[in-house]
């Protein structure tokens, strides 16, 4: 595989994914080996890789996006249950092990991600619905003897006169093949389930405790395993004595591994109680040296001194700036952050001889099983992968090095493994929203246009850390590691090199007509591991643009929604987004105390406009209301399009109002709730959520939700208290 | 030995006196809807109830639950027979990844027992405790409101 696919997004740029005309690459046949999850019973019609359809009518989809909250299963059952005319809540929902059946039409590979699942899915899942309720029709026609013109469907029953008889009663007939194809979709306007709210399908589940996540998988004989890592990420051991450890009860092994020392026992707290009794030195990486301050420091100093690579170049820049009647330059910056899922990581491995399996929820289970197979010395096709419910996701659970530790310890031990990262290991061990320096000059001529937009981007980039960590498992084992290492360095060296990571940057200079523009990227890394965190580069070039944008429009004597309206001409589904929130804005009318800020921005393929109503008491910011307007294209189900924009905003919070991964000596300082806050129910605004309508192919929603918050805080603490905010997290003393 | 009931059955195990009970109803009784958050008393994944009132098991020993009542998410209500939270959680999609809201749900039965019509303030501080990193609050907060308003008798 071309390690270029890894490049999420700039793939999908590369290869022009479009709304239609995805290629449905469900094969008839192969479905044996690598689809557990439609291993079906006798007599099912299994037509595809997607559904099942049993001779008692039961009816199961094996859902190919991972379930981490977005509400996935849902959308996407919604999408077959529409063509296939079955209610949503009939369909049985099964998660996807790897098969290629199963990839991301956008992505091309097995993962899930970058707000792509609905976009991507839409017209493929709808294809595969209406097809096998076209050979459902044909196999009823054949069977009652009536030509299929006389037929219609109705939940799960082909309609014939006034009888009903269940879809399964022709499975038989509807194993022969062949599966028709492009069989004619539903208009918008016939659409029974698209488009309407009904509960989601996974909440009594959830709401009963009954969903399995990864940290709930038992089987047989299996054993706990707890890791204790280098406190520097990416250290070693040096020395280790472990005889206090082996003495304690109920341990059964302790094991090196690459990333440090796993001590395993028949129940977790003995397994967690003896790692922490372990006495290990560690040799350090040179990430030790490296504390917070240094970080700033050196962005600081290559923001002043170097140029770095150029992107996004359009028009003059000087001729721009020249044409400006007023120009302003400010530095924005932006810490490390965590994930911090609920539920922490944790993965099931057992290594057996030529075979092995892994049970995870992982934003890409194809590559959990590459890694299984890469550490046990396999094939994958050696492997079996199953798919659980993800306790939040976020880009931390498209990392998988607690998945290469599992199978180590496995290997090691012969014994099936559940390996549980601790909240501390998450938080000191993990991966991190990269921190960023961004400078903005900008300049608004007489019309309260801006003339001339200078961004520049000093931080690390994610995409090489992305790359370094899953190359070695993509590639065939064959290829030998020095190989698999210097095809790593190379294409880290190539992103670094000569062009600029599309992450690094993505959201700083592209919603606006900015005509004379300019954005510039310098790489700094310090070797803090990076992965995409919810929004990637938007959640922090959000901020930045937006606050700038608010002060440009103070300058130009425009209010903030007439000003991003003037500057928008060239883009007017996001100009239509800021319009109608500026309408919610002017009937918002805070009491006294109260003040509002207003943001807007575009991330995949989504416009997005809040409304923040704040108050500051004792330098607190306290957010009582956000509004928030956004055009997703058509909205599957309104009411999950209001829950992750929802969510988002709370997500996005937590990073505006507390957010921050220090280092100290290559240490992460914060290790649990205590000291990284995440927003709580007393910290909670209300959230009014307004969808724009419309029946335009569906666009991201799990992550736009969040760019736009943090800077409606900022704005709105600026018409409170007169101070510009320009470091996140937001802090007035 | 310690003995204790769980969700009305007696039950008994050998697991060290020290065990939190979450780690006893995980991996000794095969309990899985409680969860494992923070491991310190932060987050409320891993609430139960002992006598009826609302702990975090993750820092409460076992030895401290001889001969108390335990109550997990799966002693509150079943698919077939909801919890009006449940139910409530179901009708409004107050889940999202789902992974705190049975400690979501057992601190908030909580609070409707001891306080069967809370403010809405009183619903934010009762549940300030339980994090939700997906950010389903504006939705729990309204679905206890919304339980209490129909006047559901709530029992734990
Ligand atoms: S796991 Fe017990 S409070 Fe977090
Ligand atoms: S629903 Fe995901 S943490 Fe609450």
């Amino acid at each position: 595989m071309n390690a270029v696919n890894f490049s999420r997004r700039k793939f999908l740029r590369n290869t022009g994914v479009a709304g239609g005309g995805l290629v449905i690459g469900i094969s008839l046949a192969g479905c044996g080996g690598g689809l557990p999850a439609l291993r079906g019973s006798p007599g099912s019609l299994v037509p595809n890789a997607f559904l099942e359809i049993t001779p008692e009518n039961i009816i199961r989809f094996v859902c190919p996006r991972d379930e981490m909250g977005q509400g996935v299963t849902t959308g996407l059952t919604t999408l077959i249950a529409e063509e296939l005319d079955v209610t949503p809540s009939r369909i049985q929902i099964a998660l996807a092990g790897p098969h290629p059946d199963y990839d991301n039409p956008a992505f091309g590979m097995q993962a899930t991600g970058g707000s792509t699942s609905i976009f991507a899915h839409f017209t493929q899942l709808r294809q595969v619905g209406a097809d096998v309720r076209a050979l459902l029709l044909r196999a009823a026609s054949e069977d009652l003897g009536v030509p299929v013109s006389s037929l219609g469907t109705d939940d799960g029953h082909v309609l014939l006169g006034g009888a009903r008889h269940p879809f399964g009663d022709f499975a038989a007939t509807a194993r022969e093949p062949p599966l028709p194809e492009e069989t004619p979709l539903k208009r918008a306007s016939d659409f029974k389930y698209i488009g309407k709210d009904f509960p989601r399908l996974d909440g009594m589940d959830k709401a009963t405790g009954r969903t399995e996540f990864g940290i709930d998988v038992e089987v047989p004989g299996m054993m706990r395993a707890v890791v204790r890592r280098s406190p520097v990420i990416g250290g070693t051991v040096k020395r280790i004595n472990s005889e206090a450890a082996a003495a304690m009860p109920g341990i059964a092994h302790i094991v090196q591994i690459e990333e440090g020392i796993a001590v395993v026992s028949e129940k977790y707290w003995q397994a967690k109680q003896a790692a922490d009794a372990l006495d290990i030195e560690w040799s350090l990486p040179a990430l030790a040296d490296v504390t917070s301050a240094q970080v700033k420091a050196d962005y600081k100093a290559a923001m002043d001194a170097e140029d770095g690579d150029a992107t996004g170049e359009q028009g003059d820049l000087s001729a721009g700036f020249a044409a400006a009647s007023d120009t302003v330059e400010h530095d924005y910056w932006t810490p490390y952050l965590a994930h911090a899922p609920m539920e922490p990581m944790n993965a099931v491995v057992h290594v057996e001889g030529d075979r092995a399996a892994v049970w995870c929820g992982t934003q890409g289970i194809g590559a959990a099983r590459s890694i299984v197979a890469k550490v046990a010395g396999l094939d994958a096709e050696h492997v079996e992968a199953h798919s659980t419910y993800l306790g939040g996701g976020f880009g931390r659970r498209g990392t998988l090095t607690h998945v290469a530790e599992a199978a180590q310890i496995s290997k090691a031990t012969g014994k099936p493994i559940h390996l549980l990262w601790s909240r501390e290991d998450d938080m000191k061990s993990g991966f991190f929203r990269p921190a960023s320096l961004m400078r903005i000059k900008a300049g608004i001529d007489d019309s309260g246009q801006v003339s001339a937009w200078f961004a520049k981007r000093v931080g690390g980039n994610i995409m090489p850390d992305v790359v370094e960590q899953m190359l070695p498992f993509m590639l065939p084992n064959a290829v030998p590691d020095g190989v698999v290492n210097w095809l790593a360095g190379a294409v880290e060296g190539a992103m670094d090199g000569w062009i600029v990571d599309g992450v690094s940057v993505e959201g700083l200079f592209e919603d606006y007509d900015f005509p004379n523009r300019e954005v510039r990227h310098v790489t700094k890394d310090h070797g803090l591991p990076l992965a995409f965190w919810r929004s990637v580069g938007h959640s922090f070039t959000a901020f930045a643009k937006e606050t700038m944008m608010d002060e440009l429009a103070e300058m130009s004597g425009l209010d903030a929604v007439e000003f991003r309206v003037r500057n928008t001409r060239n883009n007017p589904r996001l100009q239509n987004v800021i319009k109608a929130a500026g309408d919610h804005m002017r009937r918002m009318r805070p009491t006294a105390g109260r003040h509002l800020g207003f943001a807007a921005h575009h991330s995949y393929r989504t416009d997005v406009a809040e409304v923040a109503e704040i108050s500051v008491e004792n330098g607190a910011i306290r957010i009582h209301k956000v509004l928030c307007v956004v055009d997703c294209g058509l909205a599957v189900n309104p009411d999950v399009v209001r829950a992750q924009m929802e969510g988002a905003i709370m997500f996005g919070l937590t990073a505006a109002l507390h957010g921050e991964i220090n280092i100290d000596a290559g240490e992460v300082t914060q290790s649990n709730f205590h000291d990284y806050p995440i927003l709580r129910m007393n910290e909670a605004p209300e959230v009014e959520v307004v969808i724009i309508d419309s029946d335009a192919h569906p666009t991201g929603v799990g992550e736009p939700g969040l760019p736009p918050i943090a800077p409606a805080v900022a704005n709105a603490v600026y018409a409170a208290t007169g101070k510009r905010l320009r470091s996140l997290p937001l802090k007035l003393v | 030995m310690i003995e204790f009931r769980l969700n009305g059955e007696a039950v008994r195990t050998d697991d060290a006196p020290d065990t939190p009970l979450l780690w006893t109803v995980r991996d000794s009784f095969k309990l899985k809807g409680s969860k494992y958050g923070c491991g310190a008393g932060l987050c409320g994944a891993c609430t139960m109830h002992l006598d009826g009132q609302a702990v975090r098991t993750c820092i409460l020993p076992i030895a401290a639950v001889a001969g108390k009542d335990i109550t997990t998410i799966e002693g509150l209500g079943t698919p077939d027979s909801p919890h009006p939270l449940q139910a409530a959680w179901e009708a409004s999609s107050v889940p999202q990844c789902g992974y705190c809201q049975p400690g979501q749900i057992m601190s908030a039965a909580a609070l409707l027992s001891a306080n069967p019509n809370p403010s809405g303030e009183e619903v934010e501080t009762a549940m300030a405790g339980n994090i939700c990193r997906c950010g389903c609050y504006p939705r729990i907060k309204q679905a206890i409101l919304d339980v209490a308003k129909a006047g559901h008798e709530v029992q734990v």
